[in-house]
């Protein structure tokens, strides 16, 4: 009884502790996306208001259709798609059959491959920027999606082949030899049985992938300057003007923008499933 | 079906030479069961034959073609893995049919194959199911049935049953023996398990630190072992075993050391070289007797004293201090030990080996 007495409380309040922490957490990050939903719907260009009201007083969707007419959203926003779907399709493709490689085969320079692009991911993206730009640029591919899908592949994959080799890591290689000795090719057991096995790991780096090259502006900014290749990052800063600033429009802009990261992420969510290699090999 | 044949295999893995110039020749329709302890080199050799490791020197040769650079899907093998390895994200009927879809049959053949199979090996209700649906034995049946379907020229077991519980090890040994009767298919099967190896092979060959030791029946093997590490690895309980020397007086050879003097009642081999001086007795617990035998050639008696007995239920296992050796003998179970006993040894029975080289020498 002492015993129990003595830890109810202690553990009540390591409860609170870290409810209140969770809550905390959860307010500092829906608080910014409430509040840019309720400056899109506010009549006029108001970014500050008093009201503390999520729907503010005369509600109207005028800023999203002015968004939309006035300006060239759509494009950037295709832009913006065209350019991540095409850099994560590549990123997966290439770090899938890369992770694999050097998951399975012993050759000369694995682990300091894999360290020199673990290393590539400690040098600030800032620092990346000037190279980027002038591999791009002899390629002669400035303001060019295929530049753009470069750039963003060659920086996001590193990340992703690791993801995608630890993840193999975990599959069982006897799998692999079944499948061998029951008639495919090392790449047949491949294709067959590790890619099918590795989709959660596959749906993260495309993830990682898809809201890495999707929120990117800096790179953008460099490599495009043209603005009917703009991607919707560089888009939308237009909207700030030296001496105004459509904040109405900015922000209908910014919801709009996260419904295909959003439909990407539920989308994505059945993959994320654990345990497809249950039951394969003892245990 | 096929035979196989290893010509002076040789596995390196850097320096280390982990199997050396092995020469081994698998009949037609033949059970061939490698066994031994860890890391004797067993599974190397089969998942050479399989195709999945290197072979570094020398050539594996199955129905006199050599398949040392054939791939593991061009050797027409098939082989059950120790962990099932089955793919889990395909219904059994799927992980079955596998490797005929692969090489492309007709439908209605693939269909027929895998109904075969799955009556053979009863797991027919499970055919929708996927992998982590199944028990551990159903998983082994499915792994097993996977190898059928293929028709191969030779079956691969690299040791199948160990990760099943004593009593599901038990009926499926009943079930490969009887399975190896339907198909007389040729079958080359790694254990550690002695006990596996008795009851199924048709012969055995004992692995030991990358050499095999012996290759023979399972009663020669049990009952003329080659060496010490064969005489006891094989068989359960293991072999007794008591340092001496052989000393002959007028025409008779004698076994003498601190606790016993035995006379032998049989010739050494012919040309044997060895130290008189230090050879080593060995003696099966079952041939250990507590009282005269007529019908045995028992030979004098050995006073020992009682350390440790155990009870079986049907035996008694009676450990024993003789001399310096410690001995094992295997008693009935209503038998009434005393602390200090006399033994006699079945001599028709017993073994002599080389200490230093642990050959045997009669």
């Amino acid at each position: 009884m002492t015993e129990l007495r003595r830890s109810t409380p202690r553990f009540k309040w390591g409860i609170f502790a870290v409810h209140a922490a969770l809550i905390l957490a959860c307010v500092i990050n829906i608080y910014p996306l409430l509040r840019i939903i309720s400056v899109s719907l506010r009549p006029g260009n108001r970014l500050i208001s008093t009201d503390l009201a999520l729907i503010p007083d005369g509600a109207t969707l005028l800023s999203y259709v002015s968004v939309i007419k006035n300006t060239n959203f759509l494009l950037w926003l295709w832009n913006s798609l065209i350019i991540t779907v095409a850099t994560s399709l590549i990123g997966v493709i290439l770090a899938s059959t890369a992770g694999y490689a050097f998951s399975r085969f012993r050759f000369p320079g694995n682990k300091l491959g894999l360290t020199l692009l673990l290393g590539t991911q400690m040098i600030p993206a800032g620092m990346l920027l000037l190279p980027l730009f002038l591999m791009v640029m002899k390629l002669g591919l400035i303001n060019t999606y295929l530049g753009m899908v470069i750039a963003y592949s060659v920086s996001s994959l590193p990340f992703s082949i690791w993801i995608l080799k630890g993840y193999y890591d975990t599959v069982p290689r006897s799998l692999e030899e079944a499948a061998m000795v029951d008639g495919t090719t090392q790449f047949g057991a491949f294709y067959r049985i590790v890619l099918p096995l590795s989709t959660p790991a596959l749906a993260i780096a495309f993830l990682f992938n898809f809201t890495a090259a999707w929120n990117e502006y800096l790179v953008a900014r460099v490599i495009l300057s043209n603005s009917a290749k703009y991607t919707w990052t560089l888009g939308l800063f237009e909207l700030q003007g030296q001496f105004i600033t459509q904040w109405g429009m900015f922000a209908a802009g910014s919801v709009l923008i996260t419904i295909p990261v959003l439909m990407v992420f539920l989308y994505s969510s059945k993959w994320l499933v654990s345990g497809l290699t249950l039951g394969s090999v003892k245990g | 079906m096929a035979s196989v044949t290893f010509s002076n295999v040789k596995k390196i893995y850097g320096d280390n030479e982990v199997l050396h110039k092995v020469n081994l020749e698998i009949q037609d329709k033949e059970f061939l069961i490698l066994v031994g302890p860890s890391g004797c080199g067993k599974s190397t050799l089969l998942r050479m034959l399989a195709g999945l490791e290197e072979i570094s020197s020398g050539e594996i040769a199955i129905d006199g073609q050599v398949v040392n650079d054939l791939p593991p899907r061009d050797r027409q093998l098939a082989m059950v893995f120790q962990d099932y390895a089955l793919y889990p994200h395909m219904t059994v009927e799927e992980n079955m049919s596998f490797g005929l879809r692969i090489r492309k049959l007709p439908q209605e053949e693939i269909d027929s194959r895998v109904m075969d199979a799955a009556n053979t090996l009863q797991i027919q209700k499970f055919l929708k199911r996927k992998p982590r649906q199944l028990s551990g034995g159903q998983r082994q049946r499915v792994a097993i049935g996977r190898a059928i379907v293929r028709k191969p020229k030779v079956f691969l077991f690299d040791e199948p049953l160990s990760n099943l519980d004593a009593k599901l090890r038990e009926e499926m040994r009943v079930e490969l023996a009887k399975l190896h009767k339907k198909l007389g298919a040729t079958m080359v099967y790694v254990t550690h398990d002695q006990v596996e190896a008795m009851t199924l092979a048709s012969r055995i060959a004992v692995m030991h630190a990358g050499y095999i030791q012996q290759i023979g029946t399972p009663i020669e093997v049990y009952s003329r072992p080659d060496n010490i590490f064969v005489a006891g690895f094989i068989g359960s309980p293991t072999m007794n075993f008591m340092d001496g020397s052989l000393e002959t007086e007028g025409e008779l050879l004698y076994f003498k050391n601190e606790a016993m003097k035995l006379r032998v009642p049989f010739p050494l081999c012919e040309g044997a070289e060895f130290d008189r001086n230090a050879v080593v007795l060995g003696v099966r617990p079952e041939d250990v007797y507590t009282e005269r035998k007529l019908d045995k050639n028992l030979g004098d008696m050995v006073r020992a004293k009682v350390e440790v007995v155990e009870l079986l239920g049907h035996r008694k296992n009676v450990y024993l201090e003789c001399g310096k050796s410690r001995l094992l003998a295997t008693v009935p179970a209503l038998f009434k030990t005393e602390e200090a006993m006399f033994l006699w040894f079945d001599m028709d029975r017993v073994h002599l080996f080389d200490k230093a080289s642990g050959k045997r020498i009669c």
